[in-house]
């Protein structure tokens, strides 16, 4: 198991480290100055802000990630059926999952229509 | 040696995230060690070998369940929801039989797989593909009533989302 | 398969390199992209810090490390920081399963006392098993140096540049998702190694019972699925924040998107990220489409055979194998790194409604398309 998961570990742990050695050595060479207080406010520009910046923001993002996992999902079942669509075919069985197959996508097919008309997927 | 050092050094990370999300009283960091845990999860899945299973607990939980997550607890402000949450006689009731439930369901299933399991029968496939090949041959025959109800499942979520976000009340409250 | 000390070390260093080679691309990419735009737009671009401007690198990254460190005073400290330094991450990881070549073989040799050897060489960081899923898995990550960034820095404009580039990473990682479906059906394999062998030689497949031969054509896999590749690569340009694509930055609304607070390293941070993910993409097209490392018209046999005649047999010959097919992966590299940077020098922003209408009425439709006609046309050539 060492020897799949070693070398992702390894690099994840080295891209960790390089990044917080850097960052700590950068935050060592730079300049030292006083923050004054004009400065650590968030940059807006030139106007100082006068909201918090967790205001009401449009639920569209919402949607469109719940759409996404979704979506995703119908993709993430097709990848396994991809691997094996020429096997079955090769065996004979081809019409029957290719039926399959069609049958789940126009399922959602049919909710990616349906969310189309219910204008779901329009910004502004 | 190095395996087994390796497998408690994953369970220890999955573990303390999860604690974390548990423990940790600021939603956004919650958020952010559970997508931890998840990632944990699948380094696990993929030291067993199951790469496939490790790509789709990436891709889904944590590259698009978790996002959503984060995204939500970004969007709203939810200290008042975690003060309504987090008192009141009924509430603490809900969510200790709710624990309760959870627990005993997770004891109950994991007992049963036991009972089931029978390790002598456990072989290592070949290759990686095969074992994906394998899935998907038992996921299109046996199981395939289960895989044409998960579109209708899939598609329930769409129909209930998309309702929810156009409901009124809300930021886009029904346009025109 | 077991591996010994040296061994395990040869790897270790192996990681390092590519991990180093990753960082080292991006001042040479940042000189591409400052040159190339200035020849696209007739301007001179950086010419005076050493020949052709090439030490403005160095230049570039003194200046980075001398700059003042900055924290918002609204900002999460913790957030703030961590943001820039996970923004390398899916990169780095990504890269270390592309294989640039094929494996060196090393003869045994003699070494502080014992023999070690004989090693198979693989140039590439680890042959993962399912690389595309594993690729597709790590990529999908690098929403949340984003989503971090815009939360870190407590800035409106931040937050709304994050959302914004989630949102649209989200929705066309879905149609690249949906387009590498044709590849899979195709190949029947997730292995990237096994894809690249399915590339040797001409244009040849089954139809009908019957083989066909285009002789003048490589077996790449851009003939199989010119569509499928149109729409990894237009999604690949957006999942990498990158003209005409880049709404999470647009200057003109968002003053800087995600990375408005910062600046310094930890700007240059997000960009090593931005540009490992040209890699990554650039490479992956390369492998799905365009043979990988093979050369055109020249099958690993006559290559060997050619290069027997100036070194003769043995490990010298998958050396020199190993590095004519690095060379011809990183030509084509090259070449898919420079479509990236003249796009984005010639093609002006879309709006934000029209870049989600293209993910989601455009791409997604006719990725589905896609793989409805790819596994209709498999059922119908096999007959």
């Amino acid at each position: 198991m060492i020897y799949q998961l070693g070398p992702v570990l390894f690099m994840a742990t080295l891209s960790l480290l390089f990044g917080v050695v850097v960052l700590f050595l950068v935050s060592k060479v730079g300049p030292k100055l006083k923050p004054t207080k004009a400065k650590l406010e968030s940059y807006e520009s030139g106007i100082s802000g006068q909201q918090a910046s967790t205001t009401k923001v449009p639920v569209k993002f919402y949607l469109t990630a719940i759409l996404f996992i979704v979506f995703d999902i119908e993709a993430i079942f097709i990848y396994p059926w991809a691997a094996v669509f020429k096997d079955f075919l090769a065996e004979g069985y081809g019409s029957f999952i290719l039926i399959e197959m069609v049958v789940f996508m126009a399922t959602l097919v049919w909710g990616l229509f349906y969310i189309w008309k219910g204008k779901a997927l329009d910004w502004e | 040696m190095t395996s087994t050092v390796l497998f408690y050094l994953l369970q220890f990370l999955i573990l303390a995230s999860a604690l974390g999300v548990v423990l940790i009283p600021n939603p956004i960091y919650c958020a952010l060690m559970l997508a931890v845990s998840m990632i944990g999860i699948s380094a696990l899945f993929f030291s067993l070998e199951a790469y496939f299973v490790a790509g789709v607990q990436l891709i889904v939980y944590a590259g698009a369940v978790m996002v959503l997550f984060v995204m939500v607890i970004m969007l709203f402000n939810l200290k008042n929801e975690v003060v309504a949450f987090s008192k009141g006689l009924l509430s603490k009731v809900l969510k200790v039989s709710l624990s309760v439930l959870i627990f005993a369901l997770i004891a109950s299933s994991l007992s049963m797989s036991f009972a089931d399991l029978n390790s002598s029968q456990l072989q290592p496939y070949e290759s990686a593909m095969r074992s994906v090949k394998e899935l998907s041959a038992l996921l299109f025959t046996k199981y395939i009533f289960a895989f044409e109800a998960i579109s209708i499942l899939l598609i329930l979520v769409v129909v209930g989302a998309v309702s929810l976000a156009r409901a009124k009340g809300g930021t886009h409250a029904s346009d025109k | 398969m077991r591996m010994d000390a040296m061994e395990a070390a040869i790897n270790a260093l192996k990681l390092v390199v590519i991990f180093g080679m990753m960082i080292q691309a991006v001042p040479l990419l940042v000189w591409l992209e400052r040159r190339g735009s200035a020849f696209i737009q007739h301007r001179f671009g950086p010419n005076r810090v050493g020949p052709l401007g090439l030490l403005q690198l160095l230049a570039d990254a003194v200046k980075f490390i001398n700059k003042e460190e900055f924290v918002p005073g609204k900002g999460h400290r913790l957030l703030f920081f961590l943001a820039p330094i996970l923004a390398m991450m899916p990169g780095a990881l990504a890269v270390l399963a592309i294989p640039f070549s094929t494996p060196i073989e090393i003869a045994a040799f003699d070494f502080a006392g014992s023999t070690w050897g004989p090693y198979l060489l693989k140039v590439q960081g680890a042959d993962i098993p399912l690389g595309i899923i594993y690729i597709f898995g790590v990529s999908s990550l690098a929403t949340y140096p984003l989503l971090l960034a815009g939360w870190g820095s407590s800035n409106k404009f931040s937050l709304m540049g994050a959302l914004r580039a989630s949102a649209q990473m989200i929705s066309y990682e879905l149609a690249m998702g949906l387009a590498v479906v044709g590849v899979m059906i195709i190949y029947g394999t997730f292995y990237l190694n096994e894809m690249i062998d399915m590339q040797q030689g001409p244009m040849n497949f089954m139809f009908m019972g019957k083989e066909v031969i285009f002789p003048y054509l490589p077996n790449w896999g851009i003939f199989y699925q010119p569509l499928g590749f149109l729409l990894f690569l237009v999604c690949s340009y957006a999942e990498a924040n990158r003209l005409p694509f880049d709404l999470p930055e647009a200057e003109g609304e968002l003053v800087a998107g995600y990375h408005t607070e910062y600046g310094g390293f930890k700007m240059l941070m997000f960009f090593i990220g931005e540009y490992g993910h040209m890699i990554v993409s650039s490479s992956v097209v390369i492998i799905f489409y365009f043979g990988g490392y093979l050369i055109p018209f020249l099958s690993t046999e006559d290559l060997r055979q050619l290069l027997t005649g100036f070194v003769g047999e043995g490990a010298m010959l998958s050396l020199a194998t190993s590095l004519v097919y690095l060379l011809s992966f990183i030509i084509k590299l090259v070449i898919f790194l420079w479509v990236f940077i003249w796009v984005r020098w010639s093609l002006p922003r879309f709006r934000y409604d029209q870049l989600m209408d293209l993910g989601w009425k455009t791409m997604l439709p006719w990725g589905l398309l896609n793989t409805f006609v790819t596994m209709l046309l498999v059922y119908l050539a096999h007959g």
